[in-house]
């Protein structure tokens, strides 16, 4: 069932982010052609070709921000409006445990950020008309081992999909707690966004305060941390995003197991 | 176990307000049962709280014999008030995953009814018209093998021509074990399909009788005795 589930949540995005992603490179590659910073740069006085390539920049980078903020609206809206809203009266009279709902959900949602983030990448990538690419990116992880060590390249990832994991399930859980009132749902779940938040802080403060002495000694001392020091203190700290994103799954789970109420 | 549904004390408040009332109720295989009541007199409430969409505030609901959970789900098939279907979907598309999730669903009693209907499933959901989404959904709920059916309104916003075709197939599609819960306050287009009818008022329920005990006892049809409990 989470199989299918998965299915027709992708098939219910992939509507929306393939154009979106399609648009994005294509426009990276308009502007790739047009070259629009070079015609700035060549041109003497303001005309309309300068116009012309000031417009064709500020489209692609409104793209890029776009697709940010496009991926965030769909993520809340599927959850909102497939579970919570009108759609919800056939989703949760399938038989189905609620868990399958927030896990296909979460995954695809988890998906499409990721993708997000590597079409505009690629869209960079277009754009800069790099010769010997695999060179350039070869030379751009040695430089980023030499500046945090060969085990960053996976401890920052890891550090990264975590967090990423534990801020979308926070939304899921913000808008869960938001429908257990009975009335101004949304801006319950916005007050809830911000109560989980602050709560979280102060979790992750404690536990820099309590364990920060024993897993970056560097700080105390004021000298630069040793590669194994960084990729230790992002792996700790992958351990209470982990609890947080645990904590906010399990909110959202008894929400809608226990007190759902679509009304 | 011979009840399909049973239900004990069973209240659901919003806030302050009261939808249902301390029902306990006791629902045999095998009928057909009206759940007649104005507006706002918790028929929907009733329907949601046995499809898991309401959690009660106290009480208890058994549908053949379990709490409502992914086990009760097989076996009911429920039709909302409102349009619960994906606006971008085709019509086939939408048969498909009724398909996949429900085992007791029968594509080809959905196909054959969308083509009565002159409905083509190629269309997408959005470019028809409230009548016409309102027959898809019943078709697919009438197109599963389930052991009880609750239709929330099922008769209301279509024309009293395709009022008749729906209530044909409504009992033209279901098998003599299971049970059918309809919830309206139009009465007289269904008092003749009707084998039970409960009559629901402000979260009560204030009468629990078959249709021919009615008509014995009082002398009145049950479009007459309803007006005249829920006089204004």
């Amino acid at each position: 069932m989470l199989a299918k589930l998965m299915k027709y949540e992708i098939k219910a995005t992939a509507r929306l982010f393939v154009p979106l992603y399609l648009t994005l490179l294509f426009f990276a590659l308009f502007n790739r052609i047009l070259n629009p910073f070079e015609m700035l740069d060549s041109a003497e006085s303001f005309n309309l070709q300068v116009l012309f390539s000031l417009l064709s920049i500020t489209a692609y980078f409104m793209l890029i921000i776009g697709t940010m903020v496009m991926t965030l609206v769909i993520m809340i809206q599927r959850f909102y409006k497939n579970l919570l809203g009108d759609e919800g009266y056939l989703m949760f009279t399938l038989p189905v445990e609620p868990w399958k709902h927030i896990i296909s959900k979460f995954l695809v949602a988890m998906f499409w950020t990721v993708l997000s983030f590597a079409t505009a990448m690629c869209s960079v990538l277009i754009l800069l008309k790099v010769d010997n690419l695999f060179g350039e990116l070869r030379r751009l992880i040695e430089q980023f081992t030499e500046l945090f060590g060969r085990y960053a390249l996976f401890t920052m990832p890891l550090y990264a999909l975590i967090y990423l994991a534990s801020g979308i399930l926070m939304i899921y859980a913000a808008i869960s707690l938001g429908h257990v009132f009975s009335r101004h749902k949304l801006l319950a779940s916005f007050g809830m966004y911000f109560a989980l938040y602050s709560a979280y802080q102060i979790v992750m403060t404690l536990y820099l305060l309590i364990f920060g002495r024993m897993i970056f000694p560097s700080i105390m001392t004021g000298s630069a941390p040793a590669f194994s020091e960084i990729s230790k203190f992002l792996l700790s700290l992958c351990i209470p995003g982990i609890l947080i994103m645990l904590s906010n799954y399990m909110i959202t789970n008894i929400v809608l197991k226990k007190n759902l109420n679509l009304e | 176990m011979n009840n399909i549904l049973e239900c004990k004390n069973l209240t659901k408040a919003f806030g302050n307000k009261v939808a249902l009332n301390d029902v306990t109720l006791s629902i045999p295989r095998g009928r057909i049962i009206g759940l007649l009541g104005p507006n706002a007199s918790g028929k929907s409430t009733f329907i949601k709280l046995c499809n898991d969409l309401l959690t009660p505030t106290r009480g208890e609901i058994l549908i053949d014999g379990k709490r409502p959970g992914v086990e009760t789900k097989k076996i009911v098939s429920y039709l909302p008030e409102r349009n619960y279907l994906n606006e971008w979907m085709r019509v086939s598309d939408i048969v498909g995953f009724f398909r996949d999730f429900y085992d007791d669903f029968n594509v080809e009693k959905a196909y054959d009814m969308l083509n009565r209907l002159d409905i083509n499933p190629r269309d997408k959901l959005k470019t028809m018209s409230k009548g016409t989404k309102e027959k898809v959904q019943l078709i697919l709920v009438m197109s599963r093998e389930a052991q009880l059916y609750m239709l929330d309104e099922p008769i209301g916003g279509v024309d009293p021509a395709a009022r008749d075709y729906i209530l044909d197939t409504i009992l033209g599609n279901y098998n003599e074990n299971a049970t059918i819960i309809l919830s309206t306050h139009i009465i007289s287009d269904i008092e003749k399909i009707l084998d039970e009818v409960i009559f629901i008022k402000e979260g009560r329920i204030v009468l629990n009788k078959t249709v021919d005990e009615i008509r014995e006892e009082t002398g009145k049809s049950v479009d007459s005795l309803f007006r005249e409990v829920f006089r204004c």
